[in-house]
């Protein structure tokens, strides 16, 4: 007669070792599979994210494609050039000159005594306005009321009268050289 | 000890797929797609600036008068145009009583208006104006001369006197002789 499979043959009770080997195979077994897991979602997680982040640039790429495509370059042209003629136009107002202020102050300083044969009237490399002339007064007093009118005024700078000469009827030739006040020849609309 | 083959097994497999496709993936791919995404975000708030500014532009360009933009189009034009110029000041010598002779241009290569230093424009930067020098003489009373250089110095298309010389006679005729610099956007 065979024996039960579920009975015992030994009265003697299992050792301490085998139940701790039991012991550690089943946790290396849970730990093992946690790890398997865990790291399952995680490569679950990495590719819906991927796939996420994947769809999101294509979008944000249509959008800036759309975006690009908005953008006329005829419009900025247009809209730099404006910009340079605002700026230049106001810088060259800013500098212009006009040379019609001096004359009208001349009118009205130089004596009647006292005339111009040549004018110069040119702006330097520093952009500053200046006058060389020659001429002639009736007489020295006359030059010396010319010369004292411009000082008066003071927007005929350094006035400089030389190569004086007094001829024989008492007229006197001169050379004038002389810087201008810009706000001389400053644009007045 | 077969018992713990198993888990072994998926300890191995657990470590080979983490490092075979969740780190690489992380820190390739997923990373250049941040990357990709957030100079995306980056070009899209630039284009969104560009728009708003485009509009804000578009509105004050609609603000000004179109008159005062043809008249500032007239005062600094696209393009050199002397030939048109000449015409015009032979028309106000005409309308001033001056006799105006030698129109010519002194200067045939078109220069920056900063690159010469005119004390006008700033030496910084490339200056988008051109500008050359037309010498110009004439012959006629001082009130006529008066007239043509107010004419001139009102001109709607921008001129500037550089040099000018008057020689006077005792017939009341004057002989003149100008440098005018004209000025256009590149």
């Amino acid at each position: 007669m065979a024996l039960l499979p579920t009975l015992p043959t030994s009265f003697v009770p299992p050792s301490a070792s085998s139940a701790v080997s039991a012991y550690r195979s089943s946790a290396l077994s849970f730990f093992a599979y946690a790890i398997l897991g865990i790291v399952f979602v995680l490569a679950t997680g990495v590719f819906l994210y991927g796939r996420l982040l994947a769809s999101e640039l294509s979008s944000k790429e249509t959008a800036l494609r759309e975006a690009e495509a908005a953008i006329d370059p005829a419009t900025v042209s247009s809209f730099v050039r404006l910009r340079d003629r605002l700026a230049s136009g106001e810088t060259l107002l800013d500098g212009h000159i006009a040379f019609s202020g001096f004359f009208t102050s001349l009118e009205k300083l130089l004596p009647t005594t006292v005339r111009f044969s040549t004018l110069h009237l040119s702006v330097d490399t520093a952009g500053i306005p200046k006058v060389e002339g020659t001429g002639s007064a009736k007489s020295f007093n006359a030059l010396a009321a010319a010369s004292t009118a411009f000082a008066q005024d003071g927007r005929i700078k350094d006035a400089i009268f030389s190569n004086i000469i007094i001829n024989e009827d008492s007229s006197v030739s001169f050379v004038l050289s002389a810087a201008l006040d810009p706000k001389l020849t400053v644009f007045l609309p | 000890m077969n018992n713990r083959i198993p888990p072994l097994i998926a300890l191995a497999v657990a470590v080979g797929i983490f490092f075979a496709y969740v780190s690489p993936t992380w820190s390739g791919t997923i990373a250049v797609t941040k990357i990709a995404i957030a100079s995306d975000d980056k070009a899209l708030a630039a284009a969104s600036e560009y728009a708003t500014q485009q509009n804000e532009l578009a509105d004050a360009r609609n603000n000004i008068d179109t008159t005062d933009l043809t008249r500032l189009t007239t005062l600094l034009p696209d393009s050199v145009d002397n030939v048109v110029l000449i015409l015009d000041l032979n028309a106000l010598a005409a309308r001033s009583g001056l006799l105006l002779s030698n129109v010519d241009v002194m200067k045939s290569d078109a220069k920056s208006a900063n690159s010469i230093n005119t004390g006008a424009l700033p030496a910084t930067g490339v200056s988008p104006v051109g500008s050359i020098d037309l010498s110009l003489s004439a012959v006629g009373t001082y009130d006529a001369f008066r007239a043509f250089l107010t004419g001139v110095e009102k001109s709607a298309r921008l001129l500037d006197v550089r040099d000018l010389v008057v020689k006077g006679s005792d017939t009341g005729l004057y002989v003149y002789k100008m440098t005018l610099r004209l000025y256009w956007l590149r």
